[in-house]
Formats: structure tokens, sequence, C-alpha cells
């Protein structure tokens, strides 16, 4: 009949349930993904997880003599996905939530690279370290080839064979 | 599983089919079947009379580069036999006539207005009017033809304000939407009651705000980055989207998916439908003015959030679906948490929700108020709670099964009052049945992977993926491209639930109509503020629809 009253009961055991945020126990579960961190020593900048990135908010782009690999936090989507396809395991997802910022700088990271120039036409197509990475992978491709740019190796390729002709 | 030619309450509509056109494929779940446009109108008629067949979703698509036409699809259902009848218009580039089916099908209405905004499908024998794009987008664009880059689109269109902030030479503009819209909470929802007195007679309903045209977006990204989209599409069932994509993208190229995978998919998305289904509860009290009812529910809601965060690493927006399988896995410690909370969940609403709904205002409000008669829910082919309050036993889970649910069996919940006291039995009974399948569904998960190894996309394959979804049945059409979709179709279950609330809305109290409309659990949107027009004084007041609401609490105490 008088079911309702039964509220009272409840509230006086629940008490109260709010916590004294920021000053009480972290918010955040063991599985919980935050923004990410891409270690600088073993990132390659393949750029692999520019590709997957479902927002865009990493990016590859060269600046002179360096590549940069670059993550904006504003964009990003707490997805981890850069993570997942990363072939060095270079990127944590680290449990960082309280990113907001008076500086819009402050939600880029960088990671610098240096580049390598192609032999024959002097632009600058991948970073040293991947280099140096296909240069073990690959130990019986001919360096002279792998230090072009892939335009330039398609044509050195192809002089050679008919050449060879 | 009985396929449409050999059931034997179909064999007529079957035999049929097969007269109208020899171009007639039955595939697993799908019989797809190549009509001309002249005699759409008559198989339209055909199914529309059948009883048990509803219209699930309509898509238009360009394949002028495939086969040198625009293409109407026609998705109808037979929930009996888990079949879909598929029906392809090809529509004639030089002159994209189709006749309109709308007056024969009343579903029909919002997809043929949408198709004819974004991809130029003219319908004859109805009206027509701008209904998804803005009212100043260019004439004779249509953003979904391949014609156009999300680029040129992005070019072409620029909102007034733009031309407006240059003249006055301003730096940048920023566009702060005031009005129907509610600029944090809620999505932009705008209803226009005509009421003579208290009593509401008709309703009109303007939406499409922030149509944001991700499905071209889509057709711009690659397989892999969609489902991150489309759980976007939603702030509350994101999870049921990306899922949807992944199992209509699986479907269109037969990706065997592993059966833990297909667990893992249905315990999350049951407890999406348990946190879903608790928000609403506190929306739909809050409505009412029992704030105390609000608070507690969301308290109770609170432990499925943080349970969803640890099974899946995220409050909201999972971020769990790839195609092909899930990304983590559920292990025994995490299994046993979730058990754990579950119980905890349980006995806690039960307690809860028997002492809030006794309310005697809460009841009052809620029975016979928001009518929506059986036949109505048919005839617009309704789906979700809202047609499960009306005495219609429709579930995707159990008329289509796909991931889990084919290895279990349930029943749906079904009330038979077709009021808002049915629609919210049927949510808080969903609850205790969702609790009790993911507690089945952890029991029985077998071992295995939890996603497939590698495959390979295939151009113009069609597939069709849907989910039970909180609010009813989603649906994603998805026609496979080389590294993106061709086209991918996604209709949520509010599209189709909408137009039932000018039919709830009529003749009830204007102070019963923010509940009512809440009652089909619109995403809740912006249903904040709402318009009264007074006929018989012809004033015009704009009343924020909580203070409308409080009103007949306060009378009824």
């Amino acid at each position: 009949m008088v079911k309702f009253v039964k509220v009272i009961p409840i509230a006086v055991k629940v008490g109260t349930v709010t916590i004294k945020y920021p000053y009480a126990k972290p918010l955040v579960t063991d599985s919980f993904r935050g923004a990410i961190e891409v270690n600088p020593s073993k990132c390659t900048g393949c750029g692999a997880c520019t590709r997957i990135c479902p927002p865009k908010a990493l990016s590859m782009s060269i600046e002179g003599e360096t590549a940069i690999l670059r993550y904006f936090i504003g964009r990003c989507i707490f997805c981890g996905m850069c993570a997942d396809v990363c072939p060095e395991k270079a990127i944590k997802i680290t449990k960082e939530f309280e990113l907001a910022s008076e500086q819009v700088f402050d939600l880029y990271v960088d990671v610098e690279h240096e580049v390598v120039t192609c032999k024959r036409c002097g632009s600058k197509f991948v970073t040293s370290r991947l280099l140096n990475k296909v240069e073990q992978k690959l130990e019986e491709f001919p360096k002279e080839l792998l230090y072009l740019c892939p335009r330039c190796r398609r044509i050195e390729m192809l002089s050679k064979q008919t050449y060879l002709r | 599983m009985e396929s449409l030619s050999t059931s034997s309450e179909f064999e007529n509509l079957y035999s049929y089919l097969k007269r109208f056109s020899d171009r007639l494929v039955e595939e697993e779940d799908n019989l797809r079947i190549v009509v001309e446009s002249e005699k759409l109108r008559e198989v339209a008629e055909v199914l529309s009379k059948t009883e048990g067949v509803f219209l699930r979703t309509i898509a238009a698509s360009d394949e002028r580069s495939v086969n040198g036409f625009y293409k109407m699809y026609y998705v109808f259902g037979i929930d009996k036999i888990h079949r879909n009848i598929v029906i392809e218009v090809p529509v004639d580039p030089s002159d994209p006539v189709v006749p309109s089916i709308t007056d024969i099908v009343k579903a029909a209405d919002w997809y043929e207005k949408e198709a004819h905004d974004l991809m130029g499908i003219k319908f004859s024998g109805r009206t027509l009017y701008k209904f998804v794009l803005p009212d100043d987008w260019p004439d004779n664009v249509y953003p979904l033809r391949k014609d156009y880059t999300v680029q040129d689109l992005v070019k072409l269109y620029r909102p007034e304000i733009v031309t407006k902030a240059k003249e006055v030479e301003a730096e940048a503009a920023i566009i702060i939407p005031i009005g129907p819209y509610h600029p944090a909470l809620h999505e932009p929802e705008y209803f226009e009651l005509y009421v003579r007195g208290e009593k509401v007679v008709d309703a009109r309903y303007v939406g499409f705000m922030v149509h944001r045209g991700i499905e071209k977006l889509a057709e711009s990204m690659k397989y892999d980055q969609v489902p991150f989209l489309a759980e976007r599409i939603c702030g509350i069932c994101g999870f049921v989207h990306s899922c949807s994509y992944c199992q209509a993208v699986e479907k269109a190229l037969k990706i065997p998916v592993p059966e833990r995978a297909e667990y893992i998919r249905s315990i999350v998305l049951e407890i999406e439908r348990i946190h879903s289904h608790l928000l609403w509860l506190g929306v739909a009290f809050h409505l009412l003015g029992y704030d105390t009812g609000f608070m507690h529910i969301w308290r109770i809601r609170e432990q499925v959030m943080i349970l969803a965060e640890l099974l899946t690493g995220s409050r909201k927006t999972y971020g769990l679906n790839i195609i092909g399988g899930v990304r983590r896995d559920i292990d025994r410690d995490k299994a046993k948490k979730c058990l754990q909370v579950l119980d905890n969940i349980e006995k806690e609403f039960k307690n809860f929700v028997d002492a809030a709904i006794n309310v005697p205002q809460i009841k009052s409000r809620l029975r016979r108020t928001g009518l929506l008669p059986k036949s109505e829910a048919t005839s617009l082919s309704l789906v979700g709670p809202t047609v499960r309050g009306s005495g219609i036993p429709r579930d995707i889970r159990k008329d289509y099964p796909y991931a889990a649910y084919k290895y279990i069996d349930f029943k749906p919940v079904v009330r038979s009052e077709c009021d808002n006291m049915a629609r919210t039995e049927v949510r808080i009974y969903e609850i205790f049945q969702s609790i009790e399948l993911v507690k089945n569904f952890l029991d029985r998960i077998p071992e295995g992977d939890i996603a497939v190894d590698s495959w390979e996309p295939e151009p113009y394959k069609f597939g069709i993926g849907a989910v039970e979804a909180p609010r009813g049945e989603v649906i994603h059409i998805v026609i496979t491209g080389r590294y993106s979709p061709y086209r991918w179709r996604a209709r949520a279950p509010t599209y189709q639930n909408l137009p039932a609330i000018p039919i709830m809305l009529r003749d009830i109290e204007l102070a019963d109509a923010p509940i009512t409309i809440a009652s089909i659990d619109p995403c809740f949107s912006c249903t904040d503020r709402a318009l009264i027009i007074d006929i018989s004084s012809n004033n015009v007041k704009s009343v924020p629809l909580n203070i409308l609401s409080l009103k007949s609490s306060k009378l009824f105490r």
C-alpha cells in the first residue's frame, strides 16, 4: 500500500555516495584507456599508427631536416588502435585523463626523427631509423638501391634490367 | 532454419515473387529480388498485406560506376522465419524517378524524403520538401552521390554565417545553437504541439538539425576505422552501431567470427542495455518530478558504467569491435567481478524500483497516457520497447538471431496495455532479463580466439547487420568497396519510432506530452523546450519542458 515509503530506509542505508574528487582514490579501473605515450627511443617513424588512427590525431610530416610524428590530444578518442598496430610496441596507453590545458600547445606531443635523403633526386623519403631497420631485415638487398626513394628505385631497377638485356 | 522457398506459411508469397521477377536470388538470410520501378507499388502492396512482414530499412545507393544505375534497396523482414526480402529497384540516372510507396507502407515516409535529399531520387505521387539538409543547402547538390568527395562538399556548402562574418571583417565565427537545441546535454529535436485548452490535438516534428553526413564520411575511411565512427552515432548505445556495422561487413564478406568473440559482443551489448534502460528510467522519473528516483537509479547505474570500463577500457564508446571479432578478452577475474556487480545491481534495483514505481504520482502519470494502438504500431513497423509495449513481440535478438543470441533461449518481454506504463514495465523487466542473459553468457562462454587473423575485402558485396539496441532495432547495410565501404547505410531505432509520437500525443493532457515523447526513449535529445500555440487565443509561448511537466504533478498534490 505505502510501498513508496521504502525509499527512506534505502536512502538512509546508502548514505553519501559521491567522493571527494580529486582528493579521494583514483576514479578509473585497471582497464581504462587514457592518452597515449610514444616512446621516442623505440619509435622508428614508420607511420603505421597515423594510418590506422580513426580521428587522425596522429600525423606524420617532414619539416626541414626532420620527420615529425605529431600526437594531438585534442583529437584523440582514446581507442588505442595505434598501440595495437605499432610494430615496435613503442606506444603505451596510459591512464591519464585529466588533460585540460590553458595552452593549446600543451596538447601536442612531437617525436622527431632524422630523415634520409635520396642519393639520386635529393628528396627526403624515410626516417633513418626505419631504413636501418629495413637494412637489418633485408641483408641481401642491394645497398645502392636502399638509399633511393621509391620513385628513383623504380627507375634504377628498370634501367639496370634494360642494360642487362 | 526455414528459408522463404521452403516455408509453408509464406509459400504463396514466394511463388508470387518468383512469378514477378526472374532475377531472384536466395542467399543465406536474404531473398534478393530485382524489380522494375513500374512494378514496385504492386510488390509493396502484396508485402504490406501479408501479415508478419515489416519494413526494416530503405537505402539509396549510387552505383553508376558499377552498373550504370542508382539503386533503391527496400528491406522487408519476415520476423517469423528470420528472413529478409530485399527489393532492388534500379533507377535510371537520366530521369531518377521511383513511384512513392508511402501510401501503402506508412513507414517508408522518412526514408523517401531522405533519399530525395541526399541522393536526388524523385518519388512520384507525393509531396517532397527539404527534410534532412539545411534550408540554404545549394540546389541540385546531392551529397551521397559519388560525384562529390567529402572535401568537395565542405567547399560547396558554407553556412550563411561565414559570409556574414566576412562582411563585418570578423576573424572567426562561432555558431552557438540556442532554441530547439540544448547546447550542452541533449540532441536537438523540435516538436510543435497543437492544443485546444490543455488537450493536445496534433503534433509536428522537425528534426535533422545536426545531420553530420557520417555515411559519406565513412566512404573515405578505412574498414577498420569505421567502427569507431559508427560508435559515435549515439552517446548512450554506441556499441550497437559498431556491432551492426561489423556484422554487416562480416555478412557481406562471409568472415567467420570466432564464437568467443560473439559471446563477448553479446555480454557487452546486454551491459549497455542495462545502463541505457537505467538511464531512461532515471530521466523519466526526473521528467515526472520524482528526482529522488532519478538520483537513486543513476546511483545504481554508476556501477554498470564502472563495470563497462573494466570490461572494455572505457565507460562509453567502448572501442571494442573490429571486423572479425573484438579487441579485448574477458578473463576469469573480470568475469568474476562482473557477476558480483550484477548480483548487487539486481538486488538494489529490485528493492528500489519496487518502491519507485508504486509512488502514486508516478503510477497515475504513466497509466493510460500516450496510448499507442497495436494496429498503428504494426503499420509503422515500430521497433524496440515501444512496439513491445503495444503487445507485439518484435525483438531482433529473437527474430534475426545474431552474435551469441542464437545459442540461447529467452522470451522477449511484452506488455499489451499500450500506454506509457507498459513501455516503462518492458524496460524494467528487460533490465532483469539482461542481467540473467549476461550471467548465462558468462557461464557458457567457450575458449578460443577473440578475432580472425586476417580477412580480404572484395568489392560490391551486400550485407545487412542488425542489432537489438536498447531503443529498438538498429540496422546497417554495407556494400563493400576495395579499401572502404562503398555505401554504408545506418538506421537508428528512433528514426523508425519518432513517427509514432503524433499518434501517442493525440488527445492527451499537455502536461503528459513530455513523458509521452520520452517514452520511446528518443535518445532523449533536445525535448527540453516546447512551443505551445494556443489555437483559440493565437498566443505563442515558449516553456521549458521540465516546467511544463511539473505542472501536472503539482495539480495532483
